[in-house]
């Protein structure tokens, strides 16, 4: 067990030293002006989190990205049920679904700038668009495989129509769905940075700009490398409750 | 005591005899059932009295299910209709509570919230669920696996399951989808035993549907056949076991020449199906 757990970690562990110091070589004898060394990145991300202006601006991205996620949940799991209840609906809509969720949304952030100006509600919207659709489609995919055997069942114990939601389609569906956060945590992480790009200047995407404005390379690698992070642990985060949604399963 | 109705004979006994209880718990009249073009059975009539168990018999896909899914107000009779404690059916009923083949149980749900699931949806509080659930799970014997999801327990756990989260309703009406189905032999015989059991403690009314025979003459008051195609009740066998019956039951002769009876009457199907002899 213990040796496995090493001969797991150790290629881990090479992997990343041998990686932090291809970084700093390479850093070291590239031109300032494209990359830094690691030292230097790790240096300015310091220097960046001890003036607060990392934790100021990691806030202000956190909770756009929080809004838009909870919203994009909020959404997509309730319609993605309906539409996987009522057929017609769901034949109806199915087009509109595909056409967007193919839409690459970085394509819709110019309508959006000039319909809905510099707020910070377009920017939740385009964090929203960029989440919604793995949930809605994951959702509407879980909750159509439901075993009709089990929907007779509860018809047999006469459930109504919210008991069938409650007792029986969100808990079957909700693994599915955790399928789609899972997949829309990337795809949110990215809208988060677009919006922070091309609508109003915030957040770690302002960071970004501003390093990149004032040729600080250290900075701007230090901000990528904590949205990189960030997006790791999300995903891992993502994952867990994934698994624990899913405990029933055999 | 007289169940020599003739073997031979390929006359229809249409109605399935007197309720063996005071009252008809179930009262199915004239009851007919298609799809389309595809008529599945016809012209039914049976009566269950309470506290008695009509067994129901016959070659796969002569509707017994379908039969039973209609009296459990889950499908629509074509024609006909279907009384139970004297109340019309058209839609599942509260006193009635139906057990699957498959089971039926919620995967996502353990033992426990399975079992309380139907007491849940009557509007049971949690106190009355804290307070009856245990007892069910003690009755079928499933103590100690109260926590444990379906995936964890075997198919007779599963089943025991399912026959407690119908029991837990207190039904006086009780309809058994071929409930021992798809579990192995050895369990379906200790299952058999165990619902003989349960049953004389709590008698109720039963439709009990099934494609063993054995099963059906040690089960039932009465053993309904269904033939034909369409089906229809082609012959109705009372079965003058004693009852409490055990398994003891399995070993007297009168067993054995009740189960050659039912026997002989399904199999004059069978021979007439293979030689067409039937129009």
């Amino acid at each position: 067990m213990r040796r496995e757990s090493i001969h797991r970690l150790l290629p881990f562990v090479l992997s990343l030293a041998a990686g932090m110091a291809l970084w700093e070589i390479v850093g070291r004898h590239t031109s300032a002006a494209f990359m830094v060394p690691l030292s230097e990145t790790i240096h300015r991300f310091w220097q960046l989190a001890a003036s607060g202006q990392l934790g100021t601006q990691f806030l202000d991205s956190a909770t756009l990205f929080a809004t838009g996620f909870a919203l994009a949940l909020l959404v997509g799991m309730p319609a993605g049920l309906l539409l996987a209840r009522v057929q017609s609906l769901r034949v109806a809509i199915e087009p509109y679904i595909m056409i967007l969720y193919a839409t690459p949304m970085v394509a819709l952030i110019p309508f959006i700038l000039s319909l809905m100006g510099f707020g910070f509600a377009p920017k939740v919207l385009v964090v929203f668009l960029f989440a919604v659709f793995p949930i809605l489609y994951n959702t509407i995919e879980g909750a159509r495989s439901i075993k009709p055997e089990l929907i007779e069942v509860a018809r047999s114990y006469r459930s109504r129509e919210w008991a069938l939601w409650r007792e029986v389609m969100v808990p079957y569906t909700l693994p599915f769905t955790m399928t789609g956060v899972r997949q829309a945590i990337g795809r949110a992480l990215v809208g988060m940075v677009a919006a922070e790009f091309f609508l109003s200047s915030t957040g770690l995407g302002q960071l970004i700009m501003t390093a990149t404005q004032n040729f600080d390379t250290g900075g701007v690698f230090a901000i990528i490398l904590v949205i990189g992070l960030i997006g790791v642990g999300l995903m891992r985060f993502g994952l867990y409750i994934e698994t624990y949604f899913a405990r029933w399963r055999d | 005591m007289n169940v020599a109705a003739p073997t031979t004979s390929i006359a229809r006994a249409k109605t399935a005899g007197r309720p063996v209880g005071a009252k008809a718990r179930i009262r199915v009249k004239g009851l007919g059932k298609r799809y389309g073009t595809l008529e599945v059975f016809r012209n039914i009539d049976l009566e269950v009295g309470d506290r008695e168990i009509v067994a129901i018999v016959g070659p796969s896909g002569c509707g017994k299910t379908t039969l039973l899914r209609c009296i459990d107000g889950l499908l629509p009779a074509s024609e006909g209709e279907i009384w139970v404690n004297d109340q019309r059916i058209t839609q599942p009923i509260a006193s009635v509570a139906m057990v699957f083949q498959h089971f039926g149980l919620f995967p996502w749900k353990t033992v426990y919230a399975n079992i309380a699931y139907g007491l849940k949806l009557a509007g049971a509080t949690t106190a009355e669920i804290a307070e009856r659930v245990p007892r069910f799970i003690a009755m079928v014997g499933l103590s100690g696996f109260e926590h444990a999801y379906p995936y964890q327990i075997s198919g007779g756990m599963q089943q025991r399951c399912g026959l407690a989260r119908a029991l837990a309703v207190e039904p006086n009406v009780l309809l058994m989808d071929e409930p021992f189905a798809a579990v192995d032999a050895q369990t379906r015989e200790i299952l058999q035993f165990e619902l003989l059991r349960i049953w004389e403690s709590r008698p109720t009314a039963m439709v009990f549907v099934t494609h063993s025979i054995e099963e059906a003459v040690l089960m039932g008051d009465r053993v309904v056949v269904l033939k034909g195609r369409p089906s229809g009740i082609h012959e109705t066998i009372t079965v003058d076991l004693p009852r409490p019956r055990s398994r003891g039951t399995l070993r007297e002769p009168r067993f054995a020449e009740l189960r050659e009876r039912v026997w002989g009457i399904l199999m004059s199907e069978a021979r007439a199906a293979e030689f067409h002899l039937e129009k």
